[in-house]
Order: structure tokens, then sequence, then C-alpha cells
């Protein structure tokens, strides 16, 4: 049998640039608002998906356990301002 | 994950250590060493003590001599890679069936 040549490499995986442990992503969760200031609303839609509450609920919106904000009674979406530097959305009778 | 895979008279040593990139793979790079200058040792010393072929999944060595210095430097081999394994145990497994 030969001599086998010195390669320090001989168990590694051979790959011509480095690898690395990222490259995954989860998909996208669709966030944001669903419905826009201004638009008629029937009770029980959703008007917000949020992580954390990014906008408050206000008059006749209700607010899920995962912070999603929904209308409690038909009417119109109200995006609104919360103290000084917050936002909360209402839905107030058409 | 490097597998040792000792039997009767084969040793099979399979896989990739992935500890890290090419060329800084310190686990494969003492692996390596150790299975290179172990064989090589015993090449120098019986050339027909073993036989080794390589293939895709690693390295695969047959003992046919009965040389006593040879079989003690096999041994010591897999002495060494039972410690790196103990160190690296994520990068490297040693069985002796």
């Amino acid at each position: 049998m030969e001599l086998i040549k010195l390669n320090i490499q001989l168990f590694a995986h051979v790959k011509a640039q480095g690898s690395t442990q990222n490259g995954r992503d989860s998909r996208g969760r669709r966030l944001g608002a669903k419905a826009s200031d201004g638009q008629t609303v029937s009770a029980g839609s959703i008007l917000y998906r949020q992580r954390g509450t990014k906008i408050y609920p206000g008059n006749n919106v209700g607010m899920g356990k995962d912070h999603t904000l929904f209308a409690k009674i038909n009417g119109i979406v109200k995006f609104e301002r919360l103290g000084r530097d917050k936002k909360k959305v209402s839905v107030y009778e058409s | 994950m490097i597998k040792v895979i000792k039997s009767k008279n084969t040793i099979e040593i399979l896989g990739h250590a992935l500890y890290d990139d090419y060329g800084k793979d310190i686990v494969c790079a003492s692996t390596s060493c150790i299975f290179i200058t172990s064989i090589n040792a015993c090449i120098r010393i019986d050339k027909d003590f073993l036989t080794y072929e390589e293939n895709k999944d690693g390295m695969k060595i047959t003992i046919k001599g009965h040389n006593k210095d040879c079989l003690i430097i096999i041994d010591n081999m897999l002495d060494l890679l039972e410690e790196l394994a103990n160190e690296y145990k994520d990068y490297i497994k040693v069985r002796r069936n």
C-alpha cells in the first residue's frame, strides 16, 4: 500500500466558500392595517394585526389576545392620536 | 459528524466533522492527522499489514496482517480518536464493535 499524502482537511466537507449556519427565515405574517381610515366596516371585522400594541383600541374597538384590533359595531374607521406619541383606532356609527 | 466504526478487522471513518469552514475545521484536521500518521506508520513497518480505500463517504481500512507493533499503532489511533471524541462530542464519535 502507498503512504497516504498528508491532507489535514481529509475529513472536512469540501466547500469552496465558507458555509453559514444562517439562511433560514419564517414566512411573512401579513401584519398591519386591514381597514383604512374612513372605511365602513361591520362589527367583528379586523382592523389591525400587530405584535404588541403599536396601535391601541379606541371607541367601539376590541383587542384580541394577540393584540389584533377588531370593530365592535358597524361603523366608520377612524385612526386617531392617543396622548403625545401613541395612536388608537376607533369605529363610529355611520 | 465523523463516525469511526471499528469492527473485527475493519475500521471505517465516515462523514465530515462540520466543526467549522473548510480550512478551519480543527476537529477534521486532528482526525486527519491522527489517521494518516497511524496508517502511514503501519505501512512503513509492514506494507502488507493493511489496505485502505477512499470512497465518497470516507475511508475504510482492512487489517490483514498480525504485526504486533502495527496492532499497537492502530489501538493507539483509536484511543486518540476516542479522546478527541470526548472533547468534541457533537463532531466525532467512535464505536468499537
